[in-house]
């Protein structure tokens, strides 16, 4: 018995180190396929110049890209086809131009059958990267980061917002005696956040606090959840914290709270991420889903949309969000594109704290801009 | 009256087995043979495992190979980037275990001895006890703010209704003629706990220690991922958000091994303690 269950051994680790030298069909499936770069991009009705916008214009006061309302117009696929896209949240500001699309039905005019399904990003991924899920409604987080560095082939399309003016959503902090918004040390402080390490908002947190003699591996973290932020930096639980909109309102202009900075405006840090299938598979669903978003978005997000107060009680309903919370802060700025350099500003935040290791990931494996590009017919 | 003598060819002989002839020798192969199944399951498992992750029948990026945590786990350790997460992970379950297990034996003791304090006390702790330990976390943060207070009194929380179930009904439990006797022989209160009362419950108290010890590891883990900024428990949420799966399967590896340790001393100590009590076979033992 003991021979034979040796030999069995033996032979089974052998057939392990001999298979140990073949890799995993999984291992690396980023940049298999030909993607967009072959595609005829021809002029669209109502997309003019205004429709697209230098990457590498950062400037905070750029106007973001629009077309006229309703453009570009709707070329419905010759199939239908069914798109999941995840999202973390139905509940948000941020997701009312996707919630809107397909409450307004122009996803349908399109061809496209869209479900939404709320997953958090960890948990999307694997289905992105695997097909089971089409598009991602989220950021270049560091989880999606470090995905593509394992190999997924995922990509951020389009971006989603950036803050309107007059927005403190951000870093607000407890001042000691003596400090000022100018002048607060940030270093050894703790910080209160819903929001966890490796998410989007470490990259304006570290502009904050390099501004105010900190760093992300200067200050200490608490997690918590979203109704206790706020109430730990206001018993002095936490020094400081990235207040959401609208909990910012509760400390805005009372004195001990100094706001030192939020999301760069003009620069979109979330939005749209696509997995092999958009991506390569069915190039034309992924960007007749683009046309549908941008159409949305410059038919009814356009510039201060909060002005409107019956689309205030449409979006209120819409997004199950009181109407006073939405009245009480600013419109977003809507914006689709995504601006030069982010992603790899993003990682060296991650990297500073500790969220990803190694060398950054490459642009060209992160971003395509290709398909918003077509959707508003710009030649590159 | 007649005599029946059975047939010679009908008797059931029964000859001397190997546990007869060579007990010693039997027994140690059996020994032999339950070591080497407990240890060739998992291992068997692990090489499926590592198999079917180089061979791509399972995705290696949302499931590494076991080599890859392995390795992934060495790096750490040496690095020392792992050992302050088992530490403080560590100090949580023992201070929160101590409590839990005194507070529960001192409880359960009085329970169990006095009937009007278990009439007073017990169906206040029977309806606490089926409140989740989780659903307490908010509340211990309210109380203990966010330091390791929290943690500490999860654990505590948890540990306490197992000790004290356990105590509680071991002190029941012991035979009125051993009381009888104490009384018959004089003994003082310190006295019939020492020499009655200790030594008849003790080994059912360890019993329950011994779940303690692995829920406490459970909850432990569970509520670091909610409030704590290190441990192990945060260390696996924290890599499962930045999908940094080896290092998930690391955390996880860990508190395992951690669980297992900490049970199994739970469970030597008992022996230790408990000298006269059933011998504790444990898995699979002969």
């Amino acid at each position: 018995m003991t021979r034979r269950t040796c030999g069995v051994a033996v032979v089974a680790v052998a057939a392990l180190l001999a298979s140990a030298a073949c890799s995993s069909p999984y291992s690396d499936t980023s940049g298999a396929k030909a993607g967009t770069g072959t595609r005829t991009i021809g002029p669209v009705e109502g997309c003019g110049k205004s429709s697209w916008t230098d990457p590498a214009d950062l400037a905070p006061d750029r106007a973001p890209a629009r077309c006229e309302p309703l453009a570009p117009s709707a070329q419905p696929l010759a199939r239908k086809r069914k798109i999941t896209i995840a999202t973390g949240t139905l509940s948000a500001e941020y997701v009312a131009p996707l919630e809107a699309a397909v409450d307004k039905g122009e996803f349908k005019a399109e061809g496209l059958d869209v479900t939404l399904k709320v997953l958090p990003t960890p948990d999307a991924l694997p289905l992105l990267a695997k097909g089971d899920i089409d598009a991602l409604w989220a950021a270049p987080e560091a989880a999606v980061m470090n995905g593509i560095k394992g190999g997924f082939d995922i990509k951020w399309v389009a971006g989603n917002f950036s803050p309107g003016p007059g927005s403190k959503s951000g870093l607000w902090v407890r001042t000691k005696e003596g400090e000022t918004a100018a002048r607060v040390e940030m270093a050894g402080r703790t910080l209160g956040t819903m929001i966890g390490k490796g998410s989007v908002i470490a990259y304006p947190m570290q502009k904050a606090l390099a501004r105010h003699h900190g760093g992300l591996d200067e200050i200490q973290y608490r997690q918590l959840g979203s109704a206790d932020v706020l109430t730990a930096l206001q018993n002095g639980g936490v020094d400081s914290a990235w207040l959401l909109d609208p909990v910012w309102r509760k400390v805005d202009g009372k004195p001990g709270y100094a706001f030192l900075g939020g999301q760069p405006a003009g620069e979109p840090l979330g939005g749209l991420l696509y997995g092999p299938t958009l991506l390569h598979d069915d190039v034309d669903a992924g960007v007749a889903l683009l046309r549908a978003y941008i159409r949305t978005v410059n038919t009814f997000f356009v510039s201060d949309y909060k002005k409107d107060a019956a689309f205030v009680a449409y979006l209120s309903k819409l997004l199950k969000i009181d109407k006073a919370v939405l009245e009480a802060t600013p419109s977003l700025r809507m914006d689709w594109e995504i601006r030069k350099g982010t992603t790899t500003r993003l990682q060296a935040a991650y990297r500073a704290q500790g969220a990803t290791q190694g060398s950054a990931v490459p642009v060209s494996r992160t971003v395509d801009r290709t398909l918003y590009e077509e959707a508003v017919g710009h030649v590159p | 009256m007649t005599t029946i003598t059975p047939r010679r060819d009908a008797v059931l002989v029964r000859r001397p087995g190997p546990e007869e002839l060579d007990p010693v020798r039997t027994h140690r192969r059996r020994r032999a043979l339950e070591l080497s199944l407990a240890a060739a399951v998992p291992l068997a498992l692990l090489l499926l495992w590592q198999l079917a992750a180089t061979q791509g029948w399972i995705d290696d990026r949302v499931y590494p190979a076991p080599s890859t945590i392995l390795a992934d786990g060495w790096d750490r350790a040496a690095a020392g980037d792992l050992w302050p997460d088992v530490w403080a992970t560590l100090k949580r379950v023992l201070a929160g275990y101590a409590l839990g297990t005194a507070a529960g034996y001192a409880l359960g003791l009085l329970m169990g001895s006095l009937p009007l304090v278990r009439a007073a006390f017990e169906p206040l702790l029977d309806a606490l006890y089926v409140v989740p330990k989780l659903a307490l976390l908010p509340v211990f943060l309210n109380m203990f703010g966010l330091g390791e207070g929290p943690q500490v009194a999860l654990v505590a929380a948890t540990v306490f209704f197992f000790v004290w179930i356990s105590t509680m009904s071991a002190v029941i439990a012991v035979p009125s003629g051993h009381r009888d006797a104490g009384r018959v022989f004089g003994a003082s209160p310190w006295q019939m706990f020492r020499h009655v009362l200790l030594p008849a419950s003790l080994p059912s108290v360890l019993v329950g220690a011994r779940i303690a010890a692995g829920v406490a590891v459970l909850v432990i883990v569970a509520s670091e991922q909610i409030a704590a900024t290190n441990g192990l428990g945060h260390l696996i949420f924290d890599s499962r958000a930045l999908f940094q799966n080896d290092v998930m399967f690391v955390g996880i590896v860990c508190v395992a091994v951690l669980g297992v340790l900490f049970s199994e001393l739970v469970r030597l100590a008992g022996r230790l303690l408990t000298p006269w009590a059933p011998k504790d076979r444990g898995r699979g033992q002969s």
